[in-house]
């Protein structure tokens, strides 16, 4: 994950199917995937919405564990800068169009750890979020409730932060480096390579 | 050669149909599953909306030609064995090639996944390679047991003849010894189309989809419609063998949705192999009584 | 007109003798390939001949000796196999072979293979037999010395074996040509038919004749062809040698085992064999068991080379595997069979020949053998990896290749002679098969490429040549098996397998070639269309891949290198314990120190001890009676 292919990653041609837009629209929202990425307390707010009680997969909703098919990132609670690292290499795997919904307060604003030293307190800085959900933690339907907004948004084409994160690149890139000192990529990835 | 435009127009319309039903009884599976586990569960075409979804992808990446060529390849080898079976009323091209061909197709399109999965270069998909091949190496001497008996029992490997004798003599299961060959073609079935005990390959929640693992966007919509047309050749390869074929579509769906509804019943009581377990469990039982079902049919 | 049999015979050796004593780069580069050329030109111009089922005779008196060999529709068609591999392997030398040495006896072992092929008489067959041993012996003895033992041992005691299979039937028949001996053979077996049914006749060969004469004979070429268990040699041997010769000794020389089966075994003594030994569940004994050691031969081998770390050791135990094929398809005993058998002879000969020759050429370039050594190829050798490719999808048996048209007649013919369980070793085979060339292929031209490699460079041209000519001849017969087909007809005079070019009908099977390669390109075609309909793709590097999240550098190489199929090897560590191999080694420790002992303690160097030794022996001499 050099410099250079993060330029690779920005510039690219975005294909626009023209008579069959409305169709895949309709595609994208009936058949959100999951990436299985949970973090912080949230996570366990998953399984009453996965299993007989609330089921989403009524609305084509499933999780799925490989990034590159995913759809929706599901940041379920806080991070801190060791997962936002994680959080922002899988997000890039993600293909276009690809949507951010964070949960409970601790992203939005730090929640109860908001004077913690290893805690990201406003996660919009480092990535783009279509839909935020308050609560702490936020119960099952108000989860349910967030992704019907997200279904909603991309219905009428305003659930547009992958197009965010491309246009002002820049500044989440410098987000990020502030936070994470330049080149954390490859040092921490020979960091983790030692482990093995 | 020359130009038939009826025989066009129905490989056109099976192919349509096939791919189509295929994606539906991906749809009944979720379906199914979601219902035993006492859930609503997803629209039954819902795997045709994923696909959509996936193809609509605005951005696509590639590690390479073989990454793009694998998923392709896969999709035309599975539509190739579709075609070479006899399809209730429609023969297609199934006089051009016989059961040991169409056995061989139905695995092509395991060879051009593992293909492109491992040009990615991810270890996830090399073990999900790995374990698909031992997968096949396990499963094999089952189910050519089983084919063995079939042809043994028939005396023919024409898929049309296989079709007609039984249409005279009653389904194949009726027979004892190809009860049991069966028996063991429906463990091995299991396999076949990646559903517990043996979805060792994809393995959700141990090495994320194995090879499907980097595919993305339109290579996974590729490989989504592989999977449907390659579920629905599969079914109707069962249903050939051992269900007595059938003289029109709506038998043949029927059959097919049958042998489609006892994976899914088995799939949803048991848990995973490890690939070594799978290994011994089908070199033990399977093979005994794929020895016997041969044995008796010689 | 001048015999073309002994220019196709000795040009060879007389080129490979050129190009040792000149022995200057570039001229015995040339002598070489010319000898390669000529037969298979000759060859070429004598198909109508023998295609008419004529055949051309060509007699050598030497001393008391006559030899005589003949190119006629049979042995023809073992020689253009032969032939053929020859020239890609010395296209292959010219980029490889560094010394004299590596053409005169590559070259050597060409000639000795054709008259092994074209033999008419016993003599010639078992010179040309020692000729072949001799020289592939001291292509493997340059590389490794071990390796060239065992082969020699192994290859003696099949030559020995073969000696007293001669000698027992010159001693019955007091003839050495096989056309007399054939005769008689032929003529025993009416009787022992005959005697069957309560005539009494005097016979020239009793059943235990026959039980040591299929013993023999069965030892000698079972060697050749690395059969069960037998084939210890073949890994080590095939692996530490020019690669470019091996395309012509896993190719070829394993053939001369098949052959000699196939001629003496089957053609000669097959009659009086089926009459002698008897059946056993309706199947020919004899047959039924060189059937069941081509079914061991393939599992045992195909395992094996699934669970090899050397790139060389994994092909070496897949040609090993692959000549069980043949013996399995021989040993179904129908004509079916036989047809499978010739036709796998050959689509074996092109595709490992394939597999041979990519091998050379990224052993030349990169000059590592080991799979956790390699990684990446792709990129950098890309006509090199379409090739193998190309030999990938023939061994898998994937349709439109030769690999299958041959592999689908043995299936047919090993079901249809109710041979079930054989069938299913070819089932198990086959999926074998399918998971060492995977292996193959991730190792070598998949993955992430080690940092050395990044200077590698494609394949110098003469390697590509050859790869070009056996990847289109490995299509051809794939897409027309109907071409081999028509040839191997002939050899039994009647249409075993009937059909056109692209078409085989079997009594109950059949495949349409061209038909399966025109629906898979309609359906390649139809899968393209969904491709090119959705977004353009970017190229990514290969650390572009999710990693659980965490981020990926080129310094760590995180390809599965080392025990690829560990989960095998642990479901089969029962059996893996036991080898073949280590038996035979352990055996030649025991006699090794047995023959120390001996020479410690009895041939001690004293003068004493050994005049006591001959004062024994008197006395036992006198007290039997001789003095």
């Amino acid at each position: 994950m050099s410099e250079k292919k993060n330029d690779d990653f920005i510039s690219y041609e975005l294909q626009e199917f023209k008579l069959f837009e409305p169709l895949f629209r309709w595609a994208r929202k009936k058949s959100l995937w999951i990436v299985a990425f949970c973090t912080g307390c949230g996570g366990i707010e998953m399984p009453p919405l996965a299993t007989a009680r609330y089921d989403f997969e009524r609305f084509g909703i499933m999780p799925n564990p490989a990034p590159r098919m995913g759809d929706l990132f599901l940041i379920t609670g806080y991070v801190t800068p060791k997962t936002l690292k994680r959080i922002i290499i899988t997000y890039e795997l993600m293909q276009d169009p690809k949507y951010i919904m964070i949960h409970g307060s601790c992203p939005i604003n730090g929640g109860v750890y908001w004077d913690s030293y290893n805690v990201v307190k406003q996660f919009d800085k480092y990535l783009p979020v279509d839909v935020a959900i308050a609560g702490c933690m936020p119960r099952a339907e108000a989860v349910m409730d967030g992704i019907m907004e997200i279904m909603r948004k991309i219905e009428d084409g305003t659930a547009d932060s992958w197009k965010r994160y491309r246009e002002n690149y820049e500044y989440y890139r410098k987000n990020q480096d502030e936070l994470f000192g330049e080149g954390w990529r490859e040092k921490e990835a020979r960091r983790w390579l030692a482990w093995i | 050669m020359n130009f038939d435009v009826r025989l066009v127009l129905e490989v056109i319309g099976m192919l349509l149909y096939a791919t189509f039903m295929g994606f539906i009884f991906m749809g009944i599976e979720r379906k199914a599953m979601a219902r035993i586990q006492r859930r609503v569960g997803p629209p039954i075409y819902q795997p045709i909306i994923d696909t959509l979804k996936l193809l609509g992808k605005k951005e696509s990446i590639s590690h390479g030609f073989i990454y793009d060529f694998g998923p392709i390849f896969a999709l035309g080898a599975s539509i190739t064995a579709l075609l070479f079976l006899p399809l209730a009323n429609f023969q297609l091209f199934s006089s051009n090639a016989d059961l040991i061909v169409v056995a061989y197709l139905l695995e092509v399109p395991m060879l051009g996944i593992m293909l492109g999965a491992m040009s990615s270069g991810n270890p996830y998909s090399a073990l999900g390679v790995q374990r698909g091949l031992l997968t096949m190496v396990a499963m094999q001497l089952p189910y050519g047991l089983a084919i063995i008996a079939i042809v043994q029992h028939f005396g023919t490997f024409k898929l049309g003849e296989i079709v007609a004798l039984q249409q005279v003599h009653g389904w194949s299961i009726l027979v004892p010894a190809l009860l049991l060959a069966m028996i063991v073609f429906d463990i091995v079935f299991q396999a076949m189309i990646g559903l517990e005990p043996f979805d060792i390959i994809t393995a959700p929640a141990e090495i994320s989809m194995g090879p499907m693992l980097e595919y993305g966007g339109k290579q996974a919509a590729i490989l989504f419609t592989q999977h449907a047309v390659q579920l629905f050749a599969e079914t109707a390869f069962f249903a050939i063998l051992f269900l007595g074929g059938a003289s029109n579509l709506l038998e043949l769906l029927i059959k097919q949705i049958a042998v489609l509804f006892i994976a899914i019943f088995v799939a949803s009581i048991y848990p995973r192999f490890t690939i070594d377990q799978a290994a011994k469990f089908f070199w033990k039982w399977p093979t005994i009584i794929g020895i016997i079902a041969v044995l008796l049919t010689v | 007109m001048i015999n073309e049999v002994p220019i196709i015979l000795f040009v060879p050796i007389v080129a490979g003798i050129l190009a040792w004593v000149l022995d200057v780069k570039g001229v015995r580069e040339l002598i070489g390939l010319a000898g390669a050329v000529i037969p298979v030109a000759y060859l070429i111009k004598v198909y109508p001949t023998v295609a008419d089922g004529k055949s051309i005779t060509y007699a050598l008196t030497l001393g008391s000796f006559n030899m005589s060999f003949t190119l006629n529709t049979m042995t023809w068609y073992f020689a253009i196999i032969g032939a053929v591999l020859g020239l890609t392997m010395a296209l292959g030398m010219v980029s490889t072979a560094k010394s004299g040495y590596n053409w005169l006896f590559a070259l050597m072992s060409f000639t000795a293979v054709l008259g092994v092929f074209t033999a008419q008489d016993f003599v010639s067959f078992f010179l040309f037999w020692e000729l072949m041993t001799f020289a592939s012996f001291m292509m493997v003895l340059k590389y490794n010395r071990h390796a060239s033992l065992k082969y020699f041992i192994l290859s003696v005691i099949g030559a020995y074996a073969m000696l007293l299979g001669i000698a027992l039937v010159y001693a019955r028949t007091g003839a050495l040509d096989f056309a007399t001996i054939s005769q008689v053979f032929a003529k025993d077996a009416q009787l022992t038919g005959l005697s069957g049914m309560g005539y009494h006749a005097t016979l020239t060969f009793s059943r235990t004749d026959m039980i040591l004469l299929f013993t023999f004979f069965l030892t000698a070429f079972g060697v050749k062809a690395g059969a069960f268990p037998l084939h210890v040699w073949a890994p080590d041997a095939y692996s530490e040698t020019d690669q470019s010769y091996t395309t012509f000794f896993s190719g070829v020389l394993s053939k001369a085992g098949v052959y000699g089966i196939f001629y003496v075994l089957l053609m000669m003594m097959g009659a009086k064999l089926y009459f002698s030994l008897g059946t056993f569940h309706g199947h020919p004994l004899f047959l039924y068991i060189i059937a069941w050691i081509g079914a061991i031969t393939v599992v045992v081998a195909s395992f094996l080379a699934v669970l090899q770390e050397d790139l060389r050791k994994l092909l070496a135990y897949s040609s090993v595997g692959q000549v069980g094929y043949i013996l399995l398809a021989i040993g179904t005993g129908t004509a079916l069979g036989f047809s499978g058998a010739l036709f796998h002879v050959l689509s074996h000969a092109i595709f490992k020949g394939l597999f041979w020759l990519v091998t050379a050429a990224v052993i030349l370039r990169t000059g590592k053998t080991r799979f956790e050594d390699f990684g990446g190829l792709a990129e950098k050798m890309p006509i090199t990896f379409a090739m193998g490719l190309v030999a990938v999808l023939s061994l898998a048996g994937i349709p439109p290749m030769a690999g299958f048209a041959s592999k689908w007649l043995i299936y047919e013919a090993a079901i249809q002679a109710h041979m079930p369980l054989v069938a299913g070793a070819i089932f198990l085979g086959s999926a074998l098969a399918f998971a060492y060339v995977v292996r193959f292929l991730y190792s070598l031209w998949f993955g992430q490429r080690p940092s050395d490699l990044d200077d590698v460079k494609e394949a110098p041209a003469p390697l590509l040549v050859g790869m070009g000519i056996l990847g289109i001849l490995n299509i051809v017969f794939g897409i027309a098996p109907g071409l081999v087909v028509e040839y191997i007809n002939k050899l039994f005079r009647k249409p075993v397998i009937t059909g056109n070019y692209y078409k085989m009908i079997t009594p109950n099977g059949t495949y349409n070639a061209l038909s399966v390669t025109l629906v898979l390109i309609a359906g390649i075609v139809i899968a393209g269309l969904l491709y090119v309909y959705g977004a353009r793709a970017r190229k990514v590097p290969v650390t572009d891949t999710y990693q659980s999240g965490n981020p990926v550098t080129e310094e760590y190489n995180l390809s599965i290198r080392r025990n690829f199929y560990r989960p095998l090897a642990e479901a089969l560590d029962f059996w893996l314990k036991y080898s073949w191999d280590r038996f035979y080694e352990r055996l030649g420790q025991l006699s090794e120190d047995f023959a120390d002992v001996l020479r410690k303690s009895v041939y001690n160097g004293n003068v004493q001890s050994y005049s006591w030794y001959l004062a024994i022996v008197l006395l036992i001499l006198a007290l039997w009676g001789v003095l």
